[in-house]
């Protein structure tokens, strides 16, 4: 699958590829873009010029809702539950919704989704009444129970703690396993260096690199971007 | 007779501008849709009429006095009520704004009667001639201090300190807060100031309509159509959204009934929001 | 929210006995009940859509009086029978929802609520404007009909039938989907539900009902007046109620506007101000301490046993 743009006034000629099957990891400093190409991608935004294609068709100016049924899930930097609704009804929507089941073959796969992120013992409370890590953990089987190729992390690990890092990666790596191709915006370093098979690198809405881990964090023009001219 | 009818309706749009600047500048910062804004128009239009009527001042005069009053009103309603719900979904404080805004206006039914009021000092009546035109003083004055307020606040918000502070919340909360600046402040000073400022547009209402407990909700409407076309949180855009109803009111009252003024009103905001739900310039705030 | 047996019990005894009650009761009491009935509709029906999908409508009575001066203009011009003049009307109301409901629910809730205060507006401006064929403001006179014990059946009816579909509502994937809308309107787009289309549907639904019971008050009252049918106190009257009982409730909107039906029949025509007054202090009450309404206040002390 590939995605290639172009411009939007927060992004300048972003160019990218995420090969199937690949972890995509994306760094950048604070307001480099990442998340306003997140929104190109799922549909939120337009793109002034450029296309994105996803398994040789252009979704460039479909809306959000299309672009999931299509195959592309995404996750928000500050969650975004359905706060009224329990956890069970929050994933339900996601296999209703992006999969087109009907309510009961939707709530079995919601069922099985929950117990793989490790929410099943908590499907009846609401959303609201969940801790922000397990709200980043339903927001995650949410999107997993559309069933996508594609998933779009932004910033899913922001404010854990190293022993439920290892958890998260776990996961993510067991998902990758399953066949999703994953495009992830991480500030956690070691985090996104560890699981990413290919890494790109924004600043200012530019894409300034592009490679392997080891190749990025060698990446004069990389570490500029976040320590500035003195450390190079 | 054209000429006249469209300058009667810059005259008036330059009022109806000056309305709608405190509601587009609250909703611009606070990201609330305040439905009291209809009764800060009113107490402004009432206090100008009873200072006018049991102490003899001057409509002109007495802005200051509405401006004062309900820059404390404002504030203390943010500060106390309407905070509370500020960062809940916005249902509530369209809710909160509603629920407030039947409480003002019904007490002030009970308290000054339904009747409509006037505000008629000596020069009411008089005006001018300009060629072919006649040009009433009063509308003429009114509509010069709308403007005077409008670009007064427009420089207050880039010039000054609290002005930008102000701005750079609007554009980005925890950015702002980063700067230094205290959100909660600037939420009160800035409901505050719409209110005041709503209060001077009020008074100046006074001077050429009919006041009267209820007369918000019209209000209101003609604000929100004003800040959809001309872009919410635009304030140059108020002011072209103000022209706009002004001149479409004026033309519609005499050409074709006044009936079809909200017929008309409706329509466009209809049109609007479909092709241009940023407002004409397309600065406006949609998310 | 699936109810238990013993509430369907509950239920189905309440329905019965308001369903032999006209036989029983004087007219005062019948017409009363038709009151309540109709409020507990016209709550009821703003409901479906406030309370699902979180979109308030501060022009909600635009629905009632089309309905109700459609229905009057199609049995005295055009000389129809009640029954399909008045689903004429309401199917009218539900198709302008959802025309008007295009652009404005396209953007935030706000300027959907306002936009529809403005339309309103211009539907009594055009009551008022065509008053050939609506009497304008000299009010128009249906034909008259003074079996008040079919109007008491036809509110009833009409309430049942929106008590269903809010049930509907709650317990079908279209009903979790608005519920969604209402939670995290942006998630929900992206997790595959077409807002847009789930909303005009909402939207289209309630309408319609507000359409229904505009035609039954109608031909009940046998005259509209367009101030009175447009007014935006009756619109007000529908969000209060909605809101003190619960919205997005089954139950919010039959307490709420049971109870404060009540309460306007006793303070409406001495103390309309008071009233409203009272109304506003119970919407800043509602708002800033019970903001699931009384049905919420209810499940909370209930589950905190």
């Amino acid at each position: 699958m590939t995605k290639n743009f172009g411009n939007l006034i927060a992004l300048q000629d972003v160019d990218v590829v995420l090969r199937k099957g690949e972890i995509l990891g994306m760094i950048g400093p604070n307001g480099s873009g990442k998340t306003t190409l997140f929104n190109v991608i799922s549909g939120i935004y337009a793109p002034l010029s450029g296309e994105i294609r996803f398994q040789g068709q252009a979704i460039t100016n479909k809306k959000p809702h299309m672009i999931c049924r299509l195959g592309i899930a995404r996750t928000f930097q500050i969650v975004q539950p359905f706060g009224q609704m329990n956890l069970l009804e929050n994933v339900l929507i996601g296999s209703m919704y992006g999969r087109g089941m009907s309510i009961e073959a939707g709530r079995n796969k919601a069922e099985e989704v929950l117990y793989f992120v490790g929410l099943k013992d908590k499907m009846y409370l609401t959303a609201n009444e969940v801790t922000t890590e397990d709200r980043r953990r339903l927001e995650l089987a949410r999107a997993l129970a559309t069933e996508p190729q594609i998933i779009l992390l932004d910033e899913i690990m922001a404010g854990l703690t190293p022993a439920e890092i290892e958890e998260a990666l776990k996961l993510l790596y067991e998902v990758n396993r399953r066949g999703i191709s994953i495009f992830m915006v991480e500030h956690i370093m070691k985090a996104v260096m560890t699981i990413s098979t290919r890494i790109i690198v924004l600043n200012y809405g530019q894409k300034i690199a592009e490679g392997s881990p080891k190749e990025m964090a060698e990446n004069p023009e990389v570490i500029k971007a976040y320590l500035g001219d003195r450390y190079v | 007779m054209l000429l006249q009818v469209l300058l009667n309706g810059v005259l008036i749009g330059g009022i109806y501008a000056a309305c709608a600047v405190g509601f587009s500048l609250i909703f611009g910062v606070l990201r609330i849709i305040n439905i009291v804004h209809g009764e800060f128009l009113m107490l402004g239009a009432f206090i100008t009429y009873w200072l006018f009527k049991l102490h003899g001042i001057d409509p002109f005069l007495s802005i200051p006095f509405s401006f004062a009053i309900l820059w404390i009103l404002g504030y203390l309603l943010q500060k106390y009520v309407i905070n509370r719900i500020i960062e809940a979904p916005e249902i509530m404080s369209l809710l909160l704004t509603f629920g407030l805004s039947l409480i003002i206006a019904n007490l002030a039914l009970i308290a000054w009667k339904g009747d409509y009021r006037l505000v008629n000092p000596e020069y009411a009546g008089a005006n001018f001639r300009l060629a072919s035109l006649t040009i009433p003083y009063t509308r003429l004055a009114t509509s010069v201090f709308a403007l005077a307020a409008m670009a007064g606040l427009y420089l207050f918000l880039k010039q000054t300190d609290l002005g930008r502070a102000i701005k750079a919340t609007s554009q980005n909360k925890d950015g702002a807060r980063l700067q230094g600046v205290h959100p909660a402040t600037i939420y009160s000073v800035t409901f505050a100031l719409g209110a005041a400022v709503t209060g001077i547009a009020g008074s100046l209402l006074s001077m050429s309509f009919s006041v009267f407990p209820s007369m918000g909700g019209d209000y209101l409407l003609f604000s929100f159509f004003i800040v959809v076309v001309g872009g919410m949180g635009h304030i140059p855009g108020a002011l072209t959204g103000g022209l706009i109803l002004g001149i479409l009111q004026s033309l519609s009252t005499n050409f074709v009934g006044a009936g079809m003024t909200y017929i008309l009103i409706f329509v466009l905001l209809y049109i609007v929001l479909i092709f241009r739900p940023a407002g004409i310039f397309g600065k406006g705030l949609v998310e | 929210m699936k109810i238990s047996s013993a509430k369907l019990w509950i239920a189905l005894v309440l329905i019965a006995l308001a369903a032999v009650a006209p036989l029983g009761i004087s007219g005062y009491w019948l017409r009363l009940f038709t009151f309540i009935f109709m409020w507990i509709g016209l709550a009821g029906s703003l409901n479906l859509l406030t309370g699902y999908t979180g979109y308030l409508d501060f022009g909600h009575v635009a629905f009632f009086g089309i309905g109700a001066y459609t229905t009057g203009v199609l049995m005295v011009k055009l000389g129809m029978p009640f029954f399909p003049a008045m689903l004429i009307s309401a199917v009218l109301a539900g198709f302008l929802a959802v025309v008007v409901g295009i652009p404005t629910m396209r953007l935030r809730g706000a300027y959907f609520a306002i936009a529809m205060l403005a339309f309103a507006e211009a539907m009594k401006q055009v009551v008022l404007e065509f008053d050939g064929i609506t009497g304008g403001g000299n009010g128009l006179s249906l034909p008259i009909y003074t079996n008040y014990q079919f109007f008491y059946y036809a509110m009833l009816g009409t309430v049942l039938l929106i008590i269903g579909t809010t049930y509907w509502f709650e317990n079908s994937k279209f009903g979790k989907g608005l519920m969604a809308i209402r939670e995290a309107e942006l998630a929900a787009e992206v997790t595959g539900i077409n807002t847009l289309y789930c909303k005009l549907i909402a939207f289209g639904i309630s309408a319609f009902f507000a359409g229904i019971i505009g035609g039954i008050y109608a031909y009940w009252m046998t005259f509209l007046y367009p101030g009175d049918t447009f007014s935006v106190l009756i619109t007000m009257r529908m969000i209060i109620m909605a809101f003190l009982g619960g919205a997005g409730t089954l139950l919010g909107p039959i307490i709420g506007a049971a109870f404060l039906a009540t309460i306007e029949e006793i303070l409406w025509a001495e103390f309309k101000y008071t009233y409203l007054i009272i109304v506003g202090f119970i919407v800043v009450f509602v708002v800033l301490i019970l903001p699931r309404g009384l049905v919420g206040l209810f499940r909370q002390r209930i589950l905190a046993r």
